[in-house]
């Protein structure tokens, strides 16, 4: 009977150090909001003073994450729906239109490097410019 | 700016809101996987073995004490033994749906518009999934008593508890029935034609009920004491168990036993708000380390923490241990004859014994993951 409980809990614990492993090495980068997958597309990367970067998949599930650690945010880089090049969310230009980029949190806020793509956008989904919501004083 | 928890402008929509039929979808008859082929066969051979099974015990509970025709027994018996033999079947295979059903709703988020998680998928006909949710671990819980009393019976030579035995599994088939009915129900009827919303704009808002009731309880910085709040109510219920099964205290012939399953009770269920609290708040963000995301779908589902499934199995079976404990001694009381006492007095020393293992598994897993990660 000792024996069978030694083994019980050894197994649980190589289970869950397998799994801490998994996790820690081997796991996909998810969005570090709410874990979904994260959309190259979309992505924003969120730079702390630590040193270390968060993934996001949505402009909402970054600034959910942003607002309650806004002091710990070194930078924000966003990435042109257009042309996919990363610029820095102080560059870029927000828009809001009709067009959902993730269904599952309705997130209808566009990123663009150049006026004239948003403007475009604007035009053909029913939008607006909106401010830079990884704004710090 | 959005504000923390808030969705963009809810006046420009695009796309139908939430919750509503999309009619510019496809139609479609229903979500057909293999998950749906094998939850609807067992539901449907559960539905006709547990209409089968209720009119039968029944007969048997009221006849069997009453027949003293030696030929009528025997026919009686011979009938037990088949409606014991297909009980244990269909109970088994009523027994596994439970977690087959999370695996079927998992399968169905790349079919749902907007589900990230079974949360979205539970979206759909929600009353009817809530239904679900509430009746499979109630199913699983009496399915396992009886099982447990099923042993009982078997190792006397008598079989005493015959028609406590049947009369259990006629309640037991109603709720076969019900669980039945409703898994044909809701897989039949499932389909992707709404668009549904995230788990986090669900279980991510401040005022979510996970995060009132240890507010209202710890104050406002929860948070940290629920850990070790957790951590104090698992380990007092583990000893106290570990006590019981160290000096005997378990059984039916004394008040001091009875006291001790009463109180070992009364802690099991406060040890049982605690743990789903403190999963919600505390425990699944800082193992999915999503610490903002409290969605429990997210934690046992999307794969984040792999073991996830173990840890939550491993403290249910703990905790339904000492259920079993409880309804075993009410079903057996009454019954003075030396060998039924023996037999029950060591079933529930074991079932003592394996509720302290899953219980103290699951601590064990949930530190050995808060200490590495």
């Amino acid at each position: 009977m000792k024996r069978f409980i030694i083994i019980f809990f050894v197994a649980l614990i190589i289970i869950a150090i397998g799994g801490t492993t998994y996790q820690k090495y081997y796991r996909t980068s998810r969005c570090a909001y709410d874990g979904s997958i994260v959309p190259p597309i979309y992505e924003v990367k969120i730079y702390l003073k630590d040193g270390t970067e968060k993934k996001f998949c949505s402009i909402y599930c970054a600034v959910s994450w942003f607002n309650p650690n806004i002091e710990k945010v070194e930078k924000v880089i966003v990435r042109d729906e257009i042309r996919g090049t990363e610029i820095s969310s102080e560059v870029a230009y927000f828009v809001e239109s009709e067009l959902v980029t993730n269904e599952a949190n309705d997130n209808r806020i566009h990123v663009f490097q150049q006026r004239p793509d948003a403007m475009e956008h604007m035009k053909r989904f029913n939008g607006d410019y909106v401010e830079n919501p990884f704004y710090k004083e | 700016m959005l504000e923390h928890g808030q969705t963009s402008s809810p006046k420009r929509l695009a796309s139908p809101p939430i919750g509503l039929v999309d009619l510019s979808m496809p139609p479609s008859l229903m979500i057909i996987n293999v998950y749906t082929f094998i939850m609807l066969f067992a539901a449907a051979v559960s539905l006709v073995i547990g209409a089968i099974i209720l009119p039968l015990s029944y007969k048997l509970v009221t006849n069997w004490e009453k027949e003293n025709n030696s030929e009528m027994k025997g026919r009686l018996e011979r009938t037990g033994y088949l409606v014991l033999l297909i009980a244990c079947v269909i109970l088994a295979v009523r027994m596994a749906s439970w977690p087959f059903f999370y695996f079927t709703l998992r399968s169905y988020v790349p079919e749902v518009p907007g589900a990230m998680c079974m949360f979205g998928v539970t979206q759909i006909f929600p009353h009817t999934v809530w239904f679900l949710q509430i009746i499979k671990p109630i199913a699983f819980f009496a399915m396992g008593g009886w099982f447990l009393l099923y042993y009982i019976d078997n190792q006397t030579n008598t079989s005493p508890l015959a028609v406590r035995k049947f009369a259990l599994l006629a309640v037991i088939s109603i709720v076969i029935l019900a669980d039945s009915i409703g898994d044909l129900y809701y897989f039949i009827r499932m389909k992707p034609l709404m668009t549904v919303s995230c788990c986090a704009t669900f279980y991510d808002i401040p005022v979510r009920a996970s995060a009132m009731i240890p507010r209202a309880v710890l104050g406002g910085h929860y948070e940290k004491n629920l850990l070790p709040v957790y951590y104090t109510t698992n380990l007092t219920l583990i000893s106290l168990l570990a006590y019981m099964l160290w000096q005997g205290i378990v059984g039916l012939n004394t008040l001091w036993k009875k006291v001790a399953i009463s109180v070992a009770i009364t802690l099991g269920a406060i040890n049982a708000l605690v743990v789903i609290l403190s999963f919600f708040e505390v425990i699944s963000p800082r193992l999915m380390q999503l610490p903002y995301h409290h969605c429990m779908y997210c934690f046992i589902g999307n794969g984040l923490v792999p073991d996830a499934p173990i840890i939550l199995g491993l403290f249910i079976l703990g905790t339904y241990g000492i259920g079993w404990i409880l309804l075993l001694t009410l079903i057996c009381r009454g019954y003075a004859e030396k060998d039924i006492e023996v037999i029950v007095d060591g079933t529930l020393k074991r079932l003592l014994g394996f509720s302290i293992l899953c219980l103290l598994g699951a601590v064990l897993m949930v530190s050995t993951h808060l200490i590495i990660l």
